[in-house]
């Protein structure tokens, strides 16, 4: 199942939240929906759903409006928020949606299962952890054995465990069952190793849309290595002169642009410079998300240093 | 529908808030109907003999007293979705919310009539033992099974003006607190003034007195009269609840 948006638009008050934003979420891959905090992402998501009323624009399930499908609960699943009654057991909670969706309850101990949570379904879901709710959150999403999941920041509150988890079974989900699989998430480090494609937005505006491949591919010559050496100062000049983009962070050390650890070594031990340390810093894959998303929160907050309307202006 | 219907009846049977609110409800109407009793025929309290047809009109509408917390009940029904945020899945399961809040009010008005049944059962158990007791137990005659009966509606319509308060509300603190300082500051305001005692009579509050009972009270409609304002009210509630729930954004 294909899921649609085309011009979505949604102001509250005087602020844009989301602009003439739109993409495709396409069965079997993972999708990862990226930007910062503030852009947008959640209403999004709760316009998508049918949550929110959008200003304009539509978004659809293979051309059909949610509020619109027939059996929603068996097409879509939602992790939104750790939404549920706190004097309420997570199995009594989850035997609610299976009345309401006309599912029968044992589904409520089969989603338990399948989330790890068998064990504490007869607690109050008020005394979970914050990594038990969404993951009970999550088992409300996998009521109906739907062929579509959205997930808003799944990975809040999980321990790294859940996290890992959390990418096998979303990776399973999508590629081996054939799913469609939309993810959000603020940090692009963290969905980067579980996402096939990505859909980038700042300040309510797609930003970028494409797969991680290509998005690697044009990060290739952004990634930064770090070296030290006793002759740190000779390096830096030998990778200048052959246009390295090289910055001298003192004590020895180079955070060297554009160049890979492979190539930086090479080229010292051509000119004969002792190394004390080689090693990648930052994959460039999050450079270039850092630099596409820049500035675009909502309520950015000022860059230390830099006088407030200065950073205001950027 | 109907399965709209048992997944609020699961909501509300899987916390303990109906068990709290109809053990209040029942300990209330058995304190009003022991200190009423025990005051019948007493010249200085003014109240009607026990054995005589006024007494048993009275003393079998104090279960029409419990209406504070079937209102209460059916505001917790409604805004416990928006406190605990659980609109959310709520509504992605049933995306035609209004479907929803038509679901609440079936559920809250037949769960209602239940929980009143025990109450009026309770009302009357007490008084036939304590006024039995003092030499006349009221009868399970026409008269006093339709004073009963009032009693129950009365009931069932508070909590469907509850649910319909709070779709229109939302903030449960907010909607209670409202709804008790209305009924017990408000009202009781607008019935003493003589300016303003003769709106009384189609209010919420002189609606369920006119249905039920009254002593030494104002103008009031006659009983079928107030049950279709009091009813009107609850109908307008939801109406109102309904539209809200539907325009509204859920973030």
């Amino acid at each position: 199942m294909r899921v649609e948006v085309r011009g979505l638009t949604k102001s509250f008050g005087a602020v844009r939240a989301v602009s003439d934003l739109g993409f495709t979420v396409e069965p079997g891959q993972v999708t990862g929906f990226l930007g910062p905090n503030g852009a947008g992402k959640t209403t999004t998501l709760r316009m998508v759903l049918g949550l929110i009323r959008p200003d304009a624009g539509t978004a659809t399930f293979d051309g059909v409006p949610y509020p619109d499908l027939p059996d929603p609960t068996r097409t879509v699943g939602a992790v939104l928020e750790t939404a549920f009654h706190p004097a309420r057991s997570g199995r009594n909670h989850l035997r609610v949606y299976c009345r309401a969706a006309g599912l029968p309850l044992r589904r409520a101990d089969e989603v338990l299962h399948q989330v790890g949570l068998s064990d504490a379904g007869s607690r109050r879901a008020g005394s979970y952890s914050l990594g038990m709710r969404q993951r009970l959150a999550l088992a409300a999403a996998l009521l109906g054995d739907p062929g579509v999941l959205v997930l808003d920041e799944p990975a809040n509150g999980l321990d790294p465990e859940g996290i890992q988890w959390l990418r096998g079974f979303l990776r399973h989900l999508a590629h081996d069952q054939g799913r469609t699989v939309l993810v959000s998430s603020h940090l692009l480090s963290e969905v980067e190793q579980t996402v096939d494609r990505v859909v980038i937005v700042g300040a309510g505006r797609l930003v970028r849309e494409g797969s991680i491949a290509e998005l690697r591919a044009g990060a290739a010559n952004g990634g930064t290595v770090l070296v030290r050496s006793p002759e740190a100062a000779r390096l830096a000049e030998v990778l200048r002169a052959e246009g390295s983009q090289v910055v001298a962070d003192g004590d020895g050390a180079l955070t060297v642009t554009g160049r890979t650890a492979a190539e930086i070594g090479s080229r010292a031990f051509a000119a004969g410079v002792e190394l004390h340390e080689l090693r990648p810093h930052t994959s460039g894959l999050e450079e270039i998300y850092f630099q596409l998303t820049a500035g675009q929160e909502q309520f950015a907050a000022p860059t230390p240093g830099v006088p407030a309307a200065e950073g205001a202006a950027r | 529908m109907t399965r709209l219907v048992r997944a609020e009846w699961t909501k509300l049977f899987t916390t303990k808030v109906w068990l709290g609110l109809l053990l209040g409800s029942v300990v209330m109407v058995a304190a009003f109907a022991i200190f009423f009793t025990s005051f019948a025929g007493d010249p200085e309290s003014g109240l009607p003999a026990v054995g005589t047809p006024l007494y048993e009109e009275l003393i079998l509408s104090t279960a029409a007293n419990a209406n504070i917390l079937f209102l209460i009940l059916g505001i917790i029904g409604m805004t416990q979705e928006y406190r605990h945020r659980t609109a959310t899945p709520t509504f992605l399961t049933s995306p035609r919310r209004g479907r929803v809040v038509v679901a609440k009010l079936v559920a809250y008005a037949l769960a209602a009539a239940a929980f009143a049944l025990v109450v009026v059962a309770v009302n009357y158990v007490v008084v036939a033992i304590h006024a039995g007791a003092r030499g006349a137990a009221p009868s399970l005659d026409g008269d006093n099974l339709a004073t009963m009966a009032a009693s129950l509606v009365a009931l069932v319509i508070y909590a469907v003006i509850g649910v319909g308060l709070g779709a229109l509300l939302r903030n449960q603190v907010g909607a209670i607190v409202g709804g008790l300082v209305y009924l017990f500051v408000i009202e009781p305001i607008i019935r003493s003034v003589p300016a303003t005692a003769g709106a009384y009579k189609w209010m919420p509050g002189g609606a369920l007195e006119a249905l039920t009972a009254t002593f030494e009270g104002p103008e009031l409609l006659e009983a079928w009269q107030g049950g279709l304002v009091l009813l009107a009210y609850g109908l307008l509630a939801a109406f109102l609840g309904t539209l809200l729930a539907v325009r509204r954004d859920v973030v």
